[in-house]
């Protein structure tokens, strides 16, 4: 409900790893990932991921619920506030506001869930190749994930036999 | 058929197919949104719709609320409930079945290298949508900095509650521009 700004998977990791300790961290990104590719928004798809790995059928009807109910109420009253009302100045710079805010909760969680501390540079690889491709470069998000997944899945399984 | 009830089978219509066709976010379906809801069934005028994707976007919650929106503006209450239910159901049911499919497999070698492989990406995908709420925000250098600050500000105090930074964000914006 306070995701603002399309920031729901770092406001999301906040609540339900971090706070909760729910699932773990890799668990987390398999999830968020996965819902990247699947239809349906990312942070819906990723909510229904958690909710039945904790409670089955019931968790993930409870936590999409949970998820959607709130901004659905924020959202009606604000454009009907806003059809009587009109946007001013103010209220657009406080938004500005919110959503540097959010920004930076998105840029902390993405920093610290880099794969440092393994110390490993494939890993890391694969996350500086996604940020240039989607990020910089603006690559359409779909056909990026398609080629880099199954790269990153190959080389976590040669690690895995080295070790 | 009442009439009410007929706008809500149309909003189901519209947006059970396209749950299924939302892969990589909300995003691709604006332009089948517009189409319909101002071309074909004429729930909102150009103008509103532009206004109602605004609204959308800077309020809280997953992008994907317009459609909620156009709902509301077509049938009130019960078309918002509608509208968001045929968006997200279907996929969500989708992501359910794989969810539980995936379950099985815990433990297996498979299941352990998809996930540790999929992490980095994902953590790549995170900072590029960072980047890219960035690049389309109107205010320019003032939201880079202040982002920048609170991104060193969370890594180093954590355990900081995110509403708080946000509300600070709001309030120092706010009384910079009333100055």
């Amino acid at each position: 409900m306070t995701s603002f700004g399309g920031n729901t998977a770092a406001w999301l990791y906040h609540r339900i790893v971090q706070r909760r300790q729910w699932v773990t961290d890799a668990e987390f990104l398999a999830g968020m990932a996965l819902g990247r590719i699947m239809p349906g928004p990312g942070g819906v798809n990723l909510t229904v991921q958690v909710g039945q790995r904790l409670r089955r059928s019931v968790g993930a009807v409870a936590a999409v619920v949970g998820l959607l109910s709130g901004p659905l109420v924020i959202v009606v009253a604000l454009s009907a506030a806003y059809a009587s009302l009109g946007w001013s100045p103010a209220v657009h710079a406080v938004l500005d506001g919110v959503a540097a805010a959010a920004i930076g909760l998105t840029f902390a969680t993405g920093l610290k869930l880099l794969p440092s501390r393994s110390a490993r540079l494939g890993p890391l690889a694969v996350t500086a190749a996604t940020v240039l491709c989607i990020g910089v470069l603006r690559w359409p998000m779909l056909p990026v994930v398609l080629c880099l997944a199954p790269v990153s899945i190959g080389l976590a399984l040669v690690q895995r036999r080295n070790a | 058929m009442p009439d009410d009830f007929r706008t809500l089978l149309a909003l189901l219509l519209v947006f059970v197919p396209l749950s299924l066709l939302s892969i990589a976010g909300g995003a691709s379906l604006l332009a089948d949104m517009e189409h319909q809801s101002v071309g074909v069934y004429g729930w909102t005028t150009p103008r509103e719709f532009a206004d109602l994707f605004a609204i959308s976007r800077a309020a809280p919650g997953p992008g994907t609320m317009l459609a909620a929106l156009i709902g509301w503006k077509a049938a009130g209450w019960a078309g918002a409930v509608t509208a968001t239910v045929a968006l997200y159901l279907p996929s969500s049911l989708l992501v359910y079945g794989t969810a539980r499919l995936w379950g099985r497999w815990r433990g297996s070698v498979w299941h352990t290298a998809v996930e540790r492989g999929l992490a980095p990406v994902a953590a790549g995908l995170l900072l590029s949508g960072g980047i890219a709420v960035m690049r389309v925000s109107p205010s320019g250098p003032a939201v880079w900095a202040a982002a920048i600050i609170a991104t060193v500000v969370l890594l180093r105090w954590p355990r900081l509650h995110p509403l708080v930074l946000f509300a600070v964000g709001g309030a120092l914006f706010g009384l910079a521009t009333s100055w």
